[in-house]
């Protein structure tokens, strides 16, 4: 007998789990497929002396270099930015960085303000409940106040240490004049809700063993779980099915063998990031119902894909700051750079985050940028540098284009035959002086800092960590796929929980934004459950 | 040799060679030879990552130690990158695994450590943030 949920959710990451232990909480009966498996915090290699041989294979955050049966491939030869993401229950929150910062009223407005790109249909002032709800329930570490924000509610924990290069940062901006604060993470500086807090081990980003920084295996899915809602680990979804009235009728999934199932749902939300979300809508093309792929009468699926051009600009001082300590994360940010200023030659700005800068295989072997030093000079490189720096992290932020796209492609396809997505994505001129005023100034901050030295490597291309915009949100069906509820315009009980939806990418990490988005459209889709259409 | 198979057996006293040249004994440092690198790690190190095994046997099959060089290192990263990474890679993990370069280099691994949450307090109190609290909101306020 077929088994029809009350919604189907594609995805088990940051949105899925959010909206998942929502909906289940408020009684509804929901399935999750996931293609990935759930994390073995066991196997994280951040306490392995191979810790830095994994993350460049086994834990790469490429799903092109780990290749594991659970990743797709993406074909990225015709972009500036390589697309990362994990694949698994949690998602790419098990290897993002765990800074939790929120958008900014203007990033909701840059039409009206800066006369580029588009105003989301929302504005800040919708966000705020729920970035305060899902503070409390991922557990951030931050210190209220920031005169960058708008007022808003205290951070459950208190913020995590500023370590001795967080501390010499902030007081070179004091010289300097500039805004400083210690950066909001979603890692705990005490326990909370059953989990560790964070040992400043460093390895954030390729697994945290301790369970301190937030995913939603962690925060959400048991929850989730446990007020009925039912996670398939394993099943790829290739398909979402269409019914006769042109609604959605649940999805073709593939087990690891190769059997194909077919999960019936009265909701389907797509919550597989801003590439596997694009890809399915076009591998659910009909050609009875949408030729060009599901939901996409705008033609925009897949368009105006954003990955936020990213700079790193380390500085060392001439002593021990045991550089390969902390959390990573970020103990400071500045937002002295981020609102619009006319005179600099572009609009609007770049949020920078204060990170470790790792161990010494990173030193020596940059993944990101930087020349590899051989003979006799490389112990004096090493004396001169190693534990002695710390990195900005600058996110700039990418404003939307059309070019800049997610198709399917020709040839590549995924363990299971199904074709891999295809990007095609470029660095604009607008964004590349947006990013070389950023490094100028980082550069600075950190001289002013006592920083002897300093180096910038810019626009990295291996940093397409987030991934935003291929299904926007608007009020106008001819010009986004979504409305202001996340539900597609085209086929009334689909939505898009995930950063397929932004409209712009601001200039801030998402995973905070994507979270309480999908809280949000979770809320209204349980506000407004007697007018949901679903199929007879 | 280490492995059985000599298809995929690393010439370990090769890999040495061209070893001492990319980490000679220089500026206080020991050479790879000197901490038995690649002789005490080159199992656990291949054991982590065997797929850098055949570009390592590539790479030392390419580079010959009589006339290696730096320079030459760095020619044949245009050459094969691949047979490159692996090399560099092999031979760095090989090198910092050892304890004695990790001490001399004041490298203890990525340890916990633990932190009194509440210590924030005192720089709070301190005044550290008092100059940018001061300066007021420079957030853009946004019609809604």
């Amino acid at each position: 007998m077929t088994y029809r949920a009350d919604v189907l959710i594609i995805g088990a990451g940051a949105s899925g789990g959010v909206a998942a232990r929502h909906l289940a909480e408020h009684g509804f009966d929901v399935v999750c497929l996931e293609q990935g498996d759930w994390p073995d915090r066991s196997s994280f290699p951040g306490t392995r002396p191979d810790w830095e041989l994994a993350i460049r294979k086994d834990w790469a955050m490429s799903p092109n270099v780990r290749n594991r049966p659970e990743d797709y491939p993406v074909v990225h030869d015709d972009s500036d930015i390589e697309p990362l993401m994990y694949n698994a229950v949690g998602g790419s929150m098990i290897i993002y960085a765990g800074t939790w910062p929120r958008m900014l009223p203007s990033d909701l407005r840059v039409r009206t303000l800066d006369g580029v790109a588009d105003d989301w249909p929302i504005a800040y002032r919708d966000l705020v409940p729920y970035y305060d709800a899902i503070d409390r329930q991922i557990g951030v570490s931050g210190l209220a106040g920031d005169p960058a924000y708008p007022p808003h509610d205290d951070y459950p924990l208190p913020p995590l240490p500023l370590g001795v290069a967080g501390r010499r940062v902030a007081e070179g901006h004091n010289q300097l004049g500039w805004h400083w604060w210690p950066e909001p993470n979603a890692i705990l500086s005490a326990p909370y809700d059953g989990r560790r807090p964070c040992v400043q081990r460093g390895v954030c980003t390729s697994g945290c063993a301790e369970g301190a920084k937030a995913s939603t295996d962690l925060t959400h899915w048991p929850k989730a779980t446990a007020a009925g809602a039912r996670l398939i680990t394993g099943a790829r979804v290739n398909r979402i099915t269409l019914g006769s009235r042109g609604l959605a009728t649940g999805a073709l999934w593939l087990d690891h063998d190769g059997v194909e199932h077919h999960q019936e749902a009265d909701v389907v939300i797509l919550a597989a990031n801003a590439v596997g979300t694009a890809r399915l809508l076009l591998l659910s093309a009909d050609d009875r119902h949408c030729p060009d792929g599901l939901a996409n009468s705008s033609g925009l699926v897949g368009r105006r894909l954003m990955m936020h051009p990213f700079s790193v600009v380390t500085g060392w001082w001439d002593d021990q700051v045991e550089g390969w300590q902390g959390h990573f994360g970020a103990s400071i940010t500045t937002y002295q750079f981020y609102e619009t200023d006319p005179d600099r030659g572009f609009v609007r700005g770049a949020k920078w985050a204060l990170s470790p800068v790792g161990g010494p295989l990173n030193h020596i072997l940059p993944m990101r940028a930087g020349n590899e030093v051989w003979g006799s000079d490389h112990h004096v490189l090493m004396g001169r540098t190693f534990g002695r720096g710390a990195s900005w992290a600058i996110f700039g932020e990418d404003l939307p284009e059309e070019s800049n796209r997610v198709e399917l492609d020709p040839d590549r396809t995924d363990s299971h035959g199904i074709p891999a997505p295809r990007v095609s994505y470029r660095i604009s001129d607008h964004s590349r002086r947006l990013m070389a005023f950023q490094e100028e100034r980082a550069t600075e901050s950190l001289r002013a800092s006592g920083c002897q030295e300093t180096a910038v490597a810019s626009m990295i291309p291996y940093s397409g960590w987030h991934l935003m915009g291929t299904a926007r949100m608007g009020d106008d069906p001819a010009s986004s796929v979504v409305n202001s509820r996340q539900q597609a315009h085209d086929v009334a009980n689909l939505y898009v929980a995930d950063a397929s939806v932004f409209v712009t990418s601001s200039g801030v990490n998402p995973t905070c934004t994507i979270t309480a988005l999908a809280l949000r459209t979770a809320d209204l889709l349980v506000q407004r459950r007697r007018e949901q259409k679903v199929p007879a | 040799m280490t492995a059985a198979d000599s298809s995929t057996a690393v010439d370990v006293a090769r890999l040495e060679e061209l070893a001492d040249v990319m980490l000679p004994a220089a500026h206080g440092m020991p050479s790879a030879s000197e901490v038995r690198a690649v002789a005490s790690f080159l199992d656990e190190v291949l054991g982590w990552r065997d797929d850098l095994r055949l570009p390592l046997i590539k790479a030392l099959a390419a580079l010959d130690p009589a006339t290696f060089t730096v320079e030459a290192l760095s020619a044949y990263l245009a050459e094969d990158e691949d047979a490159y990474t692996a090399l560099t890679t092999v031979v760095a993990a090989c090198y910092y695994l050892s304890p004695v370069v990790r001490d001399q280099i004041g490298y203890p691994g990525q340890v916990a450590k633990t932190y009194d949450p509440f210590a924030y307090t005192e720089w709070v109190a301190d005044g550290l943030l008092d100059p940018v609290v001061e300066r007021g909101p420079i957030w853009r306020k946004a019609p809604e």
